[in-house]
């Protein structure tokens, strides 16, 4: 069994020379925090053991759809040849965009899962902002998704404006968002990943499941570390700001709007599940509601840290202004309708 | 002639620890700590997806050109394991009366909950939906007086009397994130007889007051151990 140890000391892309002393502080980190974890019995400290609870429930709720979205991003990228989606990118984007959103509708996962399917899709040659409308669109638009935005609503007089109201308006945002991307070209959207990091997951002449393997470790290891953080400060978020916060504002017309929506972003939820959450806020109106249902899968805490570790500088600032503007605006329509 | 990368060793290594995780937490029956009823088939799908990964990229791991594993990848690695290990290390933990201050009420509405209040025995989430709806407020009126058995944890707010707690539960619809709390207000226990955060059965007379119930107690509390599934799921 020969091993590379010589290698990595006359490697150019080695950060240090002769054998680096890393894989020991890594190890003795994780040991220390094994050894407080278990011993130091955090959990006797309300806001420490809140904290630990969510942060943990989060990740276990979306590593699985992470990995879920690698293993199809990953089987795209092996089995789907880059012409086809050459073709699609053809078409006028005024096509692109809306059927982008419709092919949500086929891929019933979360947010977390859709990140890595879209990057995966404008890396192949997809216009980028189809890409990202489809990213933003499927995770509200997808048959669970509409499903629980039914059933947490169900027995109520606004169980149609709600459910209606959040496809609706989930396909306009995304749609919307596309549309000012324009024309961005996929290296200016992508953030190129790390040179060593890309380097060692595949090789183009590998066999074909190898790099299947190969895209479905690194898209997992990349988005992983993203999650991590997100995940961490939206946990904080949930340990430390009561959601009794926004209350107060519940019957003001437009802060009430962007109240949700910024709860929305600090709570991270799942949009499979934010439905339910929405709905004991019944001190909020129906708009209120649609705002925190369509802008949370889309901007999130979480999903920020994913964002920032997928997509080129000055992506996020402007899916955030995007998306909160146009959720404020169509949701300011249906509270003058819907109240 | 091909050698060991030690970056896809690593790798590889990192998605076996997740998979360990997941595999542990089902086997463990710890899947209920974190995920709901409706979420727990997560768990299982993400052990075999991790497991899969992991066999695949440690049987890929022999390349003729092995690229070196550098200090900041080492470092990002053991970033993405860190929630591996703490997760396991630590004893099995439910969120608390912390948290329980923190919570939106849960929204009966959600439900169609007079329907299940009007027969058959009541339980927390039927009691915590009628809360929020007239309909199923009515439903409870109905009741009123009936002796129930309730289990949860033991919060207490300000203003509450010596002889008086609140009996909490938290309901879920997918994780632990999106918790919402249960409360009816327990009275007639001796005091003393409960502390903070105590997983408790109480049984005694349910009386609806508005957007309350109160729960009149029997005698005092008895002691539980915490519930293998410790939320609710409605």
């Amino acid at each position: 069994m020969a091993v590379d140890l010589d290698r990595r000391a006359t490697s150019p892309g080695t950060p240090t020379a002769g054998r680096s002393r890393s894989p020991v502080y890594v190890i003795g980190m994780l040991v220390l925090a094994a050894l407080l974890a278990r011993f130091a019995d955090p959990i006797r400290i309300g806001w420490l053991r809140n904290l630990l609870v969510v942060f943990g429930s989060l990740l276990v709720e979306a590593m699985p759809f992470i990995m879920l979205g690698a293993t199809v991003s990953a089987a795209i990228e092996v089995l789907v040849p880059s012409s086809a989606f050459a073709k699609i990118g053809q078409l006028p984007r005024a096509l692109q965009m809306p059927a982008a959103a419709a092919a949500g509708v086929a891929f019933p996962v979360c947010e977390c899962g859709s990140v890595p399917v879209a990057r995966r899709l404008a890396a192949k040659g997809l216009a980028p902002s189809a890409a990202v409308t489809f990213m933003l669109a499927a995770p509200i638009v997808n048959p669970v998704v509409v499903a629980s935005t039914f059933v947490a609503y169900r027995g109520r007089s606004d169980l149609w404006v709600m459910v209606i109201g959040r496809f609706t308006l989930g396909f306009i945002v995304a749609i919307t968002v596309g549309w000012v991307l324009g024309r961005v070209r996929s290296g200016e959207l992508l953030r190129a990943r790390d040179a060593g990091t890309e380097a060692h997951e595949v090789h183009a002449d590998e066999a074909r499941w190898a790099r299947f393997f190969g895209h479905l470790t690194g898209d997992v290891i990349f988005m992983t570390r993203f999650l991590i953080v997100g995940a961490a400060i939206a946990a904080a978020v949930q340990t430390f700001v009561p959601n009794s916060v926004v209350d107060r504002v519940a019957h003001l017309p437009v802060i009430s709007l962007i109240a949700m929506m910024a709860l929305a972003f600090l709570m991270s939820l799942c949009s499979e599940s934010d439905a339910f959450v929405a709905a004991s806020f019944v001190s909020f109106g129906p708009a209120a509601q649609l705002a925190f249902l369509v802008s949370g899968p889309m901007i999130d805490t979480k999903l920020s840290a994913l964002y920032v570790g997928t997509y080129e500088r000055g992506f996020l600032r402007v899916v955030i202004i995007a998306v909160a503007a146009t959720t404020l605006v169509a949701t300011m329509w249906v509270q003058v309708v819907f109240g | 002639m091909t050698r060991w990368s030690h970056a896809r060793i690593a790798a590889g290594l990192v998605l076996a620890a997740w998979a360990a995780l997941f595999w542990f937490l089902w086997l463990d029956g710890r899947t209920m700590l974190y995920l709901s009823t409706r979420t727990a088939w997560l768990i299982p799908m993400g052990a075999v997806i991790a497991t899969a990964a992991a066999i695949g990229r440690l049987a890929s791991a022999r390349v003729p050109d092995p690229e070196p594993l550098g200090d900041r990848e080492t470092w990002m690695l053991g970033i993405v394991v860190l929630p591996v290990v703490i997760l396991l290390a630590l004893p099995p933990v439910t969120l608390g009366a912390y948290a329980a201050g923190k919570r939106s009420s849960f929204s009966g509405s959600t439900l169609g909950a007079s329907a299940r209040i009007v027969s058959g025995p009541i339980d927390f989430v039927d009691i915590a939906a009628s809360q929020t709806t007239k309909e199923g407020q009515t439903a409870l009126r109905a009741r009123a007086g009936e002796v129930v058995t309730l289990e949860g944890f033991v919060t207490v707010e300000p203003g509450d009397g010596p002889d008086e707690f609140r009996l909490t539960r938290f309901i879920i619809t997918c994780c632990v994130a999106d918790a919402t709390i249960a409360q009816v207000r327990v009275v007639g226990a001796p005091p003393g007889s409960v502390t903070t955060d105590e997983w408790v059965s109480v049984t005694g007379r349910m009386y609806p007051l508005g957007n309350d119930v109160l729960i009149a107690a029997n005698g005092a509390p008895h002691q539980i151990p915490v519930p293998d599934n410790p939320y609710l799921t409605p």
